[in-house]
């Protein structure tokens, strides 16, 4: 059985096992996507869209997310073309337009070259990216988390709202919860949130080789696979 | 009842309904679909019954209560046959004298004729009808030959002909070829080629597999797919029987949502009837293919619409979509291969397998092929189901079939597609309806809404009550979509209260945009489009919002006045005494005003004068 497959992302070839997604195949060799409700070890489930990458395929190239999707032999992903570089930078402005008190999120937004935000400022708690309930969920076999009702009235939240007995209070909820460490400039209180950018100088390679993971640190915030591994 | 086992057995009994028929000598076509039941066909239903009894004439004169016969807006609606007679708006006091006149005398009663809306002049038959003439009726011309409750009914109409066809003479590969070369596709709103898909299935592995009917229509002012179950649901199990028997299936369900009371009950009728027939259950026809039909109650979510969210939803959880690297072909309901079709494309199948893929083929465009079942609404004369070629101008719909402006005023634009569809302007109303054109032009086919809107619609008020409506029924699990649409829905807000920039203007293409391309389901994907669109064509309507403060339409609530014409204005006082808010004062006799301050601009006063003195600046 053929047990590793390669494809190529940005031109450059790539092997990986089987049964990987592009994603971490990506972020393995050293290219960078942005990305903030992936986890490794945990299942995917395309909610933030930052980490949306094209498929090309018989000439067609088709937008999906790069965390959802398997890696096959073959495939050719486009990972910063210029449509998903803008469609992304945007995804990244939304999300500190709603949360910007996360080092996390700032630090994302700034790299996916955020420079200003163009919406006001919600200052919300949570992004409801999944992190702790699909970490509940599967690492605990705890499901003591769940998303509750739909669209705008989505939100996270305990079985009626107490915490269950099988709750393992292993506190990983909180550990993976992407708005525990607040930005470097310290709380934003309503009304007075910004962009932070303070690391823009981490940025001044990567800027021109937006494909390249150079390290930057920004990551650490995020548990970015590469920042994790140094 | 005798279970049916070869052709000829069903040739019988189709036989002998057509003479249980040919005993009277007039049938009543009452039509019973939702539309007239709004109207009140259940009390005419109740006293033509009674006055058939009383008169002694059940024997001669047969009442049938079908499904929509489509012409909602003259319901309810009454067709005699063999004459071909049309009645509209008929009311329970009219019965008398239909019976009496009409049934027993063949004299015809001229206030119950249809005025023609454009000529004005009173028609006697049906077939004379514009509204009918100019349609290409297939799946939609069964409803009114039909009691959906009756299964000889259908099987008259040479209804599970064609799955004895295919189950006597054709093998699987066969079928999917026949649907392939037919042409069709999704009548959902995808338009992905059916024969394809049934083929992915079939070839996917896994088992058991399934075949899934969405009747989980929920676009505001569409409702074909919830008139073919009501009205036709054998067509839908028999096209569901074959796709089965083609995909190598043994479990079938009927998605519907719970707000379609009488889809849920036809349907549950149908399948027992068919089941009591052997048309559906274990050893179909004496064969050795066995496949059963449940039918699951949806919630009411506008996303269980979609093929994933359906899915979940019918595993019993969450209807949420996930993302489509695997197709649900290969992997959907139960993670098994699952085959989904829309109520429309399942009524198709039957047709054509019983008149051949050429026939289907011969009617439509280059690669949209068939006719397709269209909403008829808005500012309209006549409004209601159509089923027309595909291909057919947008001209020739609003009006040959729709008869034109309904209010005198001229047609600005027209909605296609449901929410999430474009709105297109007069100057495209030549662009064939095809998936194609109507892509490229920014909208849609989608389920196959269409709605009409004239000179008194502000085309950004649309575009926001749209926009409003998908926020509303996002399922929030991706951020573009949930995010995205609120942030949208914010700028457009602000624009119809002429605090809009042109900056926020440029904000609102860009996420629109990434609405579009990074959204996880096709909900997100197409829901940009009403605000595209309008964009695109109605660039004026914004501009007047923005740069002048001013709605063009009257429409937007901030930006509009109202004053009253000193020169009309008799001095009635109507509309001081409708005025709810006490903004209008002044002495009788005398021209009245209006207070800026305190009028919140409700358009009362307007409806209440008689003299058009009410002014909207």
């Amino acid at each position: 059985m053929n047990e590793y497959v390669t494809l190529t992302i940005n031109g450059s070839k790539v092997k990986t096992p089987q049964g990987t997604s592009v994603l971490d195949a990506a972020l393995s060799y050293g290219i960078c996507i942005p990305h903030l409700c992936h986890m490794p070890g945990i299942s995917p489930i395309g909610a933030c869209r930052l980490c949306i990458v094209e498929v090309v395929k018989n000439g067609k190239s088709k937008v999906t997310t790069s965390c959802t999707l398997e890696v096959e032999e073959g495939m050719v992903i486009l990972a910063h073309t210029e449509r998903i570089l803008k469609a992304r930078k945007n995804i990244a402005e939304m999300l500190v337009a709603e949360a910007p008190n996360s080092r996390a999120i700032q630090d994302i937004a700034l790299r996916c070259g955020v420079k200003e935000v163009r919406y006001p400022f919600r200052n919300k708690d949570c992004v409801l990216c999944g992190r702790c309930v699909r970490i509940c969920a599967e690492t605990w076999q705890s499901k003591s988390l769940g998303f509750v009702g739909r669209g705008s009235e989505r939100h996270v939240a305990l079985p009626f709202d107490k915490r269950p007995e099988f709750c393992k209070q292993c506190n990983d909820c909180i550990n993976v919860c992407p708005m525990t460490i607040t930005p470097c400039p310290g709380p934003m209180k309503k009304g007075e949130e910004f962009f932070c950018g303070l690391c823009e100088s981490q940025l001044s390679m990567a800027e021109n080789i937006v494909d390249t993971c150079v390290d930057c640190r920004l990551g650490e915030g995020f548990n970015c696979l590469r920042a994790k591994n140094k | 009842m005798n279970t049916i086992t070869s052709m000829k057995s069903l040739k019988e009994l189709s036989e002998r309904t057509k003479k249980d028929n040919q005993k009277y000598s007039k049938i009543v076509t009452l039509c019973a679909g939702t539309g007239c039941q709004a109207s009140g066909c259940s009390s005419i239903i109740t006293s033509l019954h009674e006055e058939l009894k009383h008169k002694g004439l059940t024997e001669k004169i047969k009442i049938r209560t079908t499904g929509c016969h489509g012409f909602c807006e003259q319901g309810p609606l009454m067709v005699i046959e063999p004459e071909n007679i049309f009645y509209s708006f008929v009311k329970p006091k009219d019965i008398p004298e239909i019976v009496s006149e009409t049934l027993s005398k063949d004299k015809i009663i001229e206030r119950l004729l249809y005025t023609d809306a454009t000529s004005g002049k009173k028609i006697t038959y049906e077939r004379d009808i514009s509204f009918y003439k100019s349609q290409n009726r297939t799946v939609l011309e069964q409803n009114k030959l039909i009691d959906p409750c009756n299964i000889n009914d259908y099987i008259a109409q040479g209804g599970y002909s064609a799955l004895v066809k295919v189950l006597t003479k054709m093998s699987p590969e066969e079928i999917i070829q026949e649907i392939k070369e037919s042409g069709l596709r999704g009548r959902g709103g995808g338009g992905f080629p059916t024969g394809k898909k049934w083929e992915y299935c079939r070839n996917a592995e896994g088992s058991p597999k399934y075949v899934i009917c969405n009747a989980d229509e929920g676009d505001p002012g569409a409702y074909m797919d919830r008139s073919v179950l009501e009205g036709n649901p054998h067509a839908v199990i028999e096209g569901m029987l074959i796709g089965a028997f083609a995909i190598g299936a043994k479990h079938g369900y009927i998605y519907v949502r719970n707000e379609y009371p009488l889809a849920v009950k036809h349907s549950k009728i149908a399948i027992q009837q068919a089941e009591e027939l052997g048309l559906l259950g274990k050893n179909i026809f004496g064969t050795n293919f066995s496949f059963d039909i449940k039918i699951v109650r949806g919630g009411g979510a506008f996303i269980c619409g979609e093929s994933t969210a359906l899915m979940a939803s019918l595993e019993g959880k969450v209807g949420e979509p996930r993302p489509k690297d695997i197709h649900t072909t290969d992997k959907g309901f139960n993670d098994l291969p699952s085959n989904l079709n829309n109520v429309e494309t399942w009524a198709n199948v039957p047709f054509i397998i019983k008149n051949g893929a050429s026939w289907f083929a011969s009617k439509g465009t280059a690669k949209s092929k068939g006719t397709k079942i269209f909403a008829l609404t808005g500012q309209i004369k006549n409004t209601g189901l159509i089923e027309v070629p595909m291909g057919t101008s947008l001209r020739k719909i609003i009006y040959d079939i729709g008869g034109g402006s309904a209010t005198g005023k001229r047609i600005k634009a027209v909605q296609t597609g449901g929410p999430s569809g474009g709105c297109l302007p007069e100057e495209l109303f030549d662009l064939p309806v095809d998936f194609e054109a109507l892509a490229e032009a920014g909208s849609m086919v989608g389920s196959g809404g269409m709605v009409v809107m004239d000179e008194s619609t502000c085309m950004v008020d649309v575009a926001k009550y749209f926009l409003k409506f998908l926020l509303d029924e996002s399922c929030g699990k991706c951020v573009p979509c949930r995010v995205g649409l609120s942030r949208m829905l914010e700028i457009i807000d602000d624009i119809t209260k002429g605090k809009g920039t042109e900056e926020k203007m440029e904000l609102l293409k860009e996420t629109a945009e990434t609405v579009s391309i990074a959204s996880l389901c096709a909900l997100g994907k197409t829901a940009p489009n009403p605000i595209l669109s309008t964009i695109k064509y109605f660039q004026s309507e914004y501009e007047a919002h923005i740069k002048d403060k001013r709605c063009p339409a009257g429409v937007c609530r901030e930006l509009i006045h109202y004053s009253i014409d000193e020169d009309k204005c008799t001095g009635c006082g109507s509309c001081l005494k409708a005025c709810p808010h006490g903004a209008i004062s002044g002495e009788k006799k005398k021209s009245y005003r209006i207070d800026d301050d305190q009028c919140e601009k409700c358009g009362i006063c307007k409806e209440v004068c008689k003299f058009n003195a009410i002014t909207i600046s």
